[in-house]
């Protein structure tokens, strides 16, 4: 009996375990396209923006299969307590996740506009938009970190930079339209440029969305009041 | 006298049970008992405290205090005790050299890793730590995935065939390219062996260009004398018009020549030793030369002027300092529309000397910086050619200040010129 009952909740941890490689292989997915979508925009090199879109069908696949996972164990278990909330959290990250892989596709698609007819020479403002993309990838995988060591600290910190990200998003608005009204000729251009650097702003809104969740999994609270200013 | 222990152990019993008959014999029954019940009380009570003694110390063994018996069980607690010392001297002995295997294999210079079943973390060192952003204190029993998340990698450990190492890039590790190897050892148990191998194939790539940029830079030239002498060969030309196409022929080979000799010069300077570091150099006789130079190249049409502020002299190699300099200053009269101006300062402090080249000219666009000491780097292919360059310049005056411990610090802007400054430590400079 006792034996039986060790087996029950081994095979639970197990499914558990499952779970969380999903999530985090998800992840990685979605972390190699944030890359490859910035890559294609700032060298020019477009040839990958189709196999970036063929992947976003994989993340999409990802998320019902993750959801599917989440559904059955529920079902099955009936879990409580911490094991409810990380199945709950995991089910709203793969949502979060799913959108950062749209966003990494809408760069793709934008760097695919503004490159279609040969490479061209950016404005001198894309080191401000390279480095905005740098920042919100990293927020992405400092949140996927946080999710494997379950670190409320480092959660904490990531909803912190993510104001950074928001300024330097406007800073790069800004330029972007000092640049349209001197030369009207560049205004398709930036235009698109700055549906990138709005993409990527989601980005680093959705990793902070993420480290919310793993707050409210490790602590069973739903968005924190300390944070509640600075997330409005 | 040295009977068997059981024979000892029951020595006192049968002792007693002999007592025990004599009184039988001259007393009562009675007494007999009597004597018997009490000295098998009194050994029962020395046993007891003997056991007593055990009880207490196998709590808390430690060699520290030591395990003493009486009679017969001296012998046994003595092995006891020994027993205990030398299991922990060699739990101390192995457990030592346990942490010495681990110092080790912490300061490995590759990143290393062990993983157990499900691709657990068991244990890895610090430059794993650093390599793959990893933590030890909280990433032990965590599965590797979880945390190196790259498709790439997930990949390559699923398909299990590790016959070749993989290759990929780390963002955590300032886009580092990593070569991962994975060892199978022991039962389910795999080592992760990580070399960081950016410096190689950047090395690698260099090298690549480099033999690229040589071919090409001799084919240009070669194909143009090739050209002429086939024209020369074919059709009658009058002596002018032959006297024109062996003039750019002329021109054209000796450009291969310079090519040919800064290679040389740059490959001489590589393979020579350490520039003297007490032979003086005249500055004062070589800056004015590096004057009368930059006039004669150029013919009147800029306006050079030499900025002395000091009197200091270098120590070095005569020969790679003078190239480096009158590169510098060469550049900076082939840069420079005619009308500009070109200032060559010379100047020392307590940290060391400095000698700058600064022009009215073109300049030179940020992007290009870095790369500007690159062998065959150029930022205007055309111009740079038209203007009788070989791309090798700045890489010699890289090269030569590098030999003297100096550094070359570039400063520009497009349209408005450039300055060019090297900065040689106090330990060249004599005063």
């Amino acid at each position: 009996m006792n034996e039986f009952e060790k087996h029950v909740s081994r095979a639970f941890d197990d499914e558990l375990t499952t779970l969380r490689s999903h999530v985090l292989e998800m992840g990685g997915l979605v972390e190699a396209q944030c890359l490859a979508a910035t890559q294609a925009y700032t060298s020019g090199e477009i040839s990958t923006v189709s196999d970036i879109v063929e992947t976003d069908r994989k993340i999409d696949v990802f998320q019902t299969l993750i959801e599917d996972e989440c559904a059955q164990v529920i079902a099955k278990r009936q879990p409580a307590a911490t094991d409810l909330r990380l199945i709950l959290g995991v089910t709203k990250i793969v949502t979060d996740l799913e959108r950062i892989g749209d966003e990494a596709k809408r760069i793709a698609k934008g760097a695919r506009r503004i490159h279609g007819e040969g490479p061209k020479s950016l404005p001198p403002h894309t080191a401000d938009v390279r480095h905005i993309a740098k920042a919100a990838a990293d927020m992405v995988r400092r949140s996927l970190d946080t999710f494997s060591r379950l670190d409320t600290e480092e959660a904490r910190q990531i909803i912190r930079s993510d104001a950074e990200v928001d300024t330097e998003f406007k800073a790069v608005i800004r330029q972007l339209v000092t640049y349209m009204m001197e030369d009207p000729r560049t205004i398709t251009t930036s235009i698109d440029i700055i549906s990138i650097a709005r993409a990527i702003e989601r980005i680093g809104d959705h990793a902070k969305n993420i480290a919310e969740h793993i707050i409210y999994i490790v602590e069973g609270r739903n968005n924190p009041p300390a944070f509640k200013e600075s997330a409005s | 006298m040295n009977f068997h222990p059981v024979v000892r152990a029951l020595g006192y019993t049968l002792l007693t049970l002999a007592i025990a008959a004599v009184v039988w014999l001259f007393g009562s029954a009675h007494a007999a008992w009597a004597t018997l019940v009490l000295g098998l009380l009194l050994q029962l009570a020395y046993h007891l405290r003997q056991w007593i003694a055990l009880e207490r110390w196998a709590r808390n063994p430690s060699p520290a205090t030591e395990l003493v018996g009486s009679g017969v069980w001296s012998e046994p607690f003595a092995h006891l005790y020994r027993h205990e010392r030398d299991l922990r001297r060699q739990i101390a002995y192995w457990q030592e050299e346990l942490a010495r295997f681990g110092a080790a294999g912490q300061a490995l210079t590759v990143g290393a890793i062990i993983v157990g079943e499900g691709w657990r973390i068991e244990w890895c060192n610090r430059m794993a730590e650093q390599q793959l952003g990893l933590n030890q204190q909280t990433d032990i029993g965590e599965p590797i995935t979880h945390l190196v998340r790259q498709p790439l990698f997930l990949n390559y450990l699923t398909a299990g065939d590790f016959a070749a190492p993989l290759q990929m890039r780390s963002e955590r590790a300032g886009d580092a390219l990593l070569s991962v190897h994975v060892i199978a050892y022991g039962k389910k148990r795999q080592l992760i062996q990580i070399t960081d191998i950016t410096q190689t194939e950047r090395v690698d790539q260099m090298r690549r260009d480099f033999v690229a940029n040589v071919s090409h830079e001799l084919r240009t030239p070669l194909t143009v004398l090739h050209g002429f002498i086939e024209t020369l060969r074919e059709l009658d030309l009058n002596p002018e018009e032959r006297n024109h196409y062996l003039g750019i022929m002329a021109e054209q080979s000796d450009r291969m020549q310079r090519i040919v000799q800064e290679l040389l010069l740059l490959s001489t300077m590589e393979a020579a030793p350490p520039p003297p570091t007490d032979e003086r150099i005249n500055m004062t006789s070589l800056l004015d030369k590096l004057r009368r130079d930059a006039e004669a190249l150029s013919n009147g049409q800029h306006q050079v002027e030499l900025i002395q502020g000091c009197h200091a002299d270098l120590f070095g190699s005569e020969g790679e300092i003078t190239s480096a300099l009158s590169n510098l200053v060469s550049n900076a009269v082939r840069y420079t529309p005619a009308g500009g101006s070109i200032r060559i300062h010379w100047s020392s402090s307590a940290e060391g000397a400095e000698f700058a080249v600064e022009d009215t000219g073109i300049g030179i666009d940020p992007a290009h910086i870095p790369r500007l000491t690159e062998r065959f780097y150029r930022v205007d292919r055309g111009r740079s050619r038209e203007s009788g360059g070989t791309g090798l310049g700045l890489a010699i005056v890289k090269h030569a200040i590098t030999r003297h411990q100096a550094s070359l610090h570039i400063h520009s802007k497009p349209g408005q010129g450039s300055c060019f400054a090297v900065r040689f430590p106090a330990a060249r400079v004599a005063l």
